[in-house]
């Protein structure tokens, strides 16, 4: 029963909101409203019993993790700029976010992202067969030139120039092929809402 | 000609229903169009099937229900798959909903392959922290899971004690919709751990992961809908990615229709200025 009543609220929701194609109207702003009122509540249920809580507050508090005293203060500091006399001290939640962040990130870029992409430009020439050192070319002249594109310390005329121009080109094939999965992810989404009226809903298929 | 100029004003309304229709029909009476099956999802298909009976597989469900039209049916068919080959499952999510989702197909299939959790799956639920719970997880996975997503101990369940870190894994297979999600794999699990990272992502993420693919990060992709029905195919299911990609290729069609007609209208209209 529960079941049902939920899979109703939800078809009528859907509809709701696809009724905007039509033109705008009240059933599409009360489908809106809900949908921002439900994500924000979520989210802050979430946070709070996912995240803050298990890993600061319940340690702090009944296995007696004093130290935890530290991040909690920390974190309250963000609130700093509502007191405009202690404003200047969100800088210390905000550099300390910062430095972590960065820690966390900057080595495992280097040696997970940057260091294998450019290794992987490196491709053989030759021994290979024709489709493949075709394929090969134009990923290596695909890197150069849309790099090319970006290098601004010298006006792009001559040969850099043409380099930019060629590098244009690839980004706008790299622009239309991600283009085209949008559409594709866009339309599987609405696919996912029609099967969902038609499968859950109504039992037709 | 009366045709263009009465087109070049068309209600875009009609664009909508034709559309509506286009996904509609094709899904009331099924076409049953062929699914050619690409590299990319072959390569995870051959992945799990070259894994002894036994392996332990991750499945991290990086999405929510925003993108659960295009990644729960891949999830669906790769559990499918997993439990055919007697793999075991190690579930989590490193989006909060995601972790609900992944639950629900988990135990609809496990359920039709006399699967018992805690020796063949678990779930170990929501796990926030990104990358540096994922750096922590990767070198001991008791500091980061002490509890399943039921609140039980992981301890106390056979294949939570036989995963301690990331080199009890055979393989990663995330299904991921943004950040956190693919990138963070790649990146904190196979960069500093080796494991083998494979994924579905949504349409809109996958050509940002073909250079990945390129490099060997990656191992195979499932791109949207599309990757989830060819999945199916390899699979032998007929389950949602199917059934949507016969609307998905009119549709398809029917935009490409729309595109020439725009830009045969648009000429027509400039040469009669």
């Amino acid at each position: 029963m529960i079941n049902a009543i939920g899979i109703w609220i939800a078809a009528l929701l859907t509809l709701a909101i696809y009724s905007f194609l039509y033109k705008d109207n009240p059933f599409y702003k009360i489908a809106e409203n809900i949908f921002v009122g439900v994500s924000a509540g979520y989210w802050a249920v979430v946070l709070w019993y996912d995240f803050a809580w298990p890993n600061l507050f319940e340690p702090f508090f009944t296995k007696g993790q004093w130290y935890n005293i530290f991040p909690i203060f920390i974190g309250l500091l963000m609130f700093a700029p509502l007191i405009p006399k202690i404003s200047w001290m969100i800088r210390i939640p905000l550099t300390f976010t910062m430095g972590v962040a960065m820690a966390v990130s900057i080595t495992q870029i280097v040696q997970g992202d940057i260091f294998p992409q450019l290794q992987a430009t490196f491709l053989p020439l030759k021994g290979i067969p024709v489709f493949n050192v075709i394929s090969n070319i134009l990923i290596i002249g695909g890197v150069i030139f849309t790099l090319t594109y970006f290098y601004f310390s010298k006006e792009h005329k001559g040969a850099l120039g043409i380099g930019a121009k060629i590098g244009i080109w690839f980004m706008m094939i790299s622009f239309g092929a991600s283009f085209g999965y949008t559409i594709m992810a866009r339309v599987s989404l609405f696919i996912g809402r029609i099967y969902f009226l038609l499968h859950n809903w109504l039992g037709v298929i | 000609m009366k045709i263009f100029d009465h087109l070049a004003h068309l209600d875009r309304r009609i664009i909508f229903l034709l559309v509506a229709l286009a996904v509609i029909i094709p899904m009331v009476a099924p076409l049953n169009l062929p699914v050619d099956i690409t590299k990319p999802v072959k390569n995870v298909y051959n992945k799990v099937e070259s894994l002894p009976p036994g392996s332990i597989v991750l499945i991290s469900t990086d999405y929510d229900p925003g993108s659960e039209a295009e990644l729960y049916p891949a999830t669906e068919a790769f559990i499918e798959h997993c439990f055919r080959k007697d793999l075991k499952i190690y579930m989590m999510g490193l989006w909060p909903a995601g972790s609900e989702l992944g639950n629900i197909a988990l135990n609809k299939i496990a359920q039709s392959y006399n699967k018992r959790y805690g020796e063949d799956y678990i779930n170990v639920g929501y796990r926030p922290g990104g990358a540096v719970m994922l750096l922590s997880l990767g070198r001991n996975f008791s500091d980061v899971i002490k509890v399943d997503y039921q609140g039980t101990p992981i301890d106390s369940l056979p294949l939570g004690r036989r995963v301690k870190s990331a080199k009890d894994l055979s393989m990663v297979m995330t299904f991921s919709a943004g950040d956190p999600g693919i990138l963070h794999w790649i990146l904190y699990f196979h960069a500093r751990y080796g494991v083998t990272i494979c994924g579905a992502t949504t349409a809109i993420m996958a050509p940002q992961q073909y250079p990945y693919l390129s490099s060997g990060q990656l191992t195979g992709l499932l791109g949207g809908l599309k990757g989830a029905a060819e999945y199916e195919t390899l699979v032998d299911r007929k389950g949602r990615g199917l059934r949507g990609m016969d609307s998905q290729s009119i549709v398809h069609l029917l935009l490409v229709g729309f595109i020439v007609l725009g830009n045969v209208i648009l000429l027509y209209q400039r040469r009669k200025k």
